[in-house]
């Protein structure tokens, strides 16, 4: 793992926090009935989380300053268009943070959400590529979706009316034990594949990192909502680390097709 | 078809020798690390002798690259004239897409110039009438320069064990396959 893709954990996990985070906050405002909650400073916190994000992914790139002609090449590179995307939702972030009243406008929530969801699907394609046999396919997205879906809930836990919090927990536990399912069996899928896939799958399975994440990020949280039906102030940091670790395994354990020419 | 120039690797003739990608390091002075041609031995499972067989193998300038599709600052094109896939440096921004999508390894990271960077099939040499330096510089005559709209060897292969297929990139090589080699036993009368 070198400090460019150190810099693409840090942006992935954020932007992906601040994304499920507006999508929670919509859904709790749109779809429940009763008081949405600290709604203003939820969307002020999911700005934040995104802007820091944008800014680690400046440190990906050889040279920040041309980070403008990452948007050059929308007509095929994901990257351009999940940078556009990236750029859009922190945009309506802040028209919400700025509008907001009791509740972000209808409207307003509803077009963040949809184009956070259209940047997160950008973000999936991004981090598919040929190069990856692993990974190219649309396993990053559904990894992306529940990055999300986790820090969102359990960030927007933080905010939410009492009255709401234990449908959060119930959410929370299914998204959790979902990606439990999901990270424990794609390994096992890998090891049934071709070299290289085989060859990241043992990767995988085999290094402390995979299964800190599985312990801490995922089984502990999971328990701890299970054994109480609530969101205890201290899950929400575990899981972000969880999904920190996770990340730092997507982008260092993950083998390259390249690494294997001359072999089957 | 459009004229389309590749490289022919011969590998029942290459000896591993490493002059091709010598010939490279030397022509572009390349800064330490950066490699655009690299010789790799075949594994014992594709080719089980004490004798080794090799590909030579660097940017295979695809039908369809996928270095120029992923490209968020347009940094490369592909010629119209010859196919060549060419990087410009001067638009690369360093952010790794390339070098990650490309399953060849053909894309590098130059960490001084925090650029990427690929070979450039000599386009210049090309241009002037001349061969790449690796072509040039083979001492058995195992790298060859094809166009593929032209190409007609019946026993030349795209996708050799060894090789990684990847049939959306379509790359521009054609091989000869490495054969069993002679093995001479000396009477013990
Ligand atoms: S081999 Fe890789 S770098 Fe070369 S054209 Fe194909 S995708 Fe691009
Ligand atoms: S490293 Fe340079 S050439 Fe490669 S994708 Fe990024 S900007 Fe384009």
């Amino acid at each position: 793992m070198n400090n460019m893709e150190l810099s693409l954990v840090f942006f992935t996990v954020l932007s992906q926090a601040a994304i499920g985070l507006v999508i929670l906050s919509s859904v709790r405002q749109l779809a429940l009935e009763g008081p949405a909650g600290n709604v203003r400073m939820e969307w002020l916190a999911a700005a934040i989380l995104l802007l820091v994000g944008m800014l680690a992914s400046l440190f990906h790139l050889g040279h920040p300053l041309g980070a403008p002609r990452a948007l050059t090449h929308l007509g095929t590179a994901w990257l351009s268009r999940e940078a556009l995307g990236v750029g859009l939702v922190l945009g309506l972030m802040v028209l919400g943070f700025i509008t907001a009243r009791e509740a972000v406008k209808p409207g307003l929530a509803l077009a963040a959400g949809a184009v956070g969801l259209l940047a997160l699907f950008f973000m999936g394609m991004t981090y598919a590529p040929p190069g990856y046999p692993a990974l190219s396919n649309a396993l990053p997205l559904v990894f992306f979706l529940l990055t999300a879906a986790v820090l969102g809930t359990a960030f927007s836990s933080y905010f939410a009316p009492a009255e709401k919090k234990p449908l959060l927990a119930r959410i929370l536990g299914v998204s959790l034990l979902v990606a439990l399912v999901v990270y424990l069996v794609v390994p096992l899928v890998w090891l049934s594949g071709g070299t290289v896939m085989q060859q990241t799958g043992t990767a995988y399975l085999t290094s402390p990192l995979y299964w800190t994440r599985i312990i801490i990020g995922l089984a502990i949280p999971l328990y701890a909502i299970w054994r109480s039906g609530s969101i205890s102030f201290w899950v929400p940091p575990v899981i972000l680390f969880g999904e920190l670790i996770g990340r730092v395994a997507f982008f260092s354990l993950s083998v390259h097709a390249s690494a294997n020419i001359g072999g089957l | 078809m459009r004229k389309q120039l590749g490289f022919y690797v011969d590998a029942k003739r290459c000896i591993g020798c490493f002059t091709c990608a010598m010939a490279c390091k030397n022509q572009y002075l390349q800064d330490t690390g950066v490699i655009w041609r690299q010789v790799y031995p075949l594994k014992t499972e594709i080719y089980p002798h004490r004798e080794r067989a090799f590909y030579s193998l660097a940017c295979n300038h695809c039908a369809n690259p996928t270095c120029l599709n992923v490209c968020p600052a347009r940094a490369f094109y592909k010629r119209d004239q010859d196919g060549i896939v060419v990087h410009e440096q001067d638009k690369c921004i360093g952010c790794g897409n390339c070098i990650r999508s490309c399953p060849y390894g053909a894309a590098r990271y130059n960490p001084v110039l925090k650029k990427a960077e690929k070979c450039s099939f000599c386009w210049e040499r090309i241009d002037a009438g001349q061969q790449p330096a690796c072509v040039l510089s083979c001492p058995v005559d195992a790298l060859r320069l094809i166009d593929l709209a032209g190409f007609e060897e019946p026993n030349a292969v795209q996708y050799p064990p060894g090789f990684p297929r990847f049939p959306s990139l379509n790359p521009s090589v054609r091989f000869r396959v490495a054969t069993t080699p002679t093995i001479i036993r000396r009477s013990r009368t």
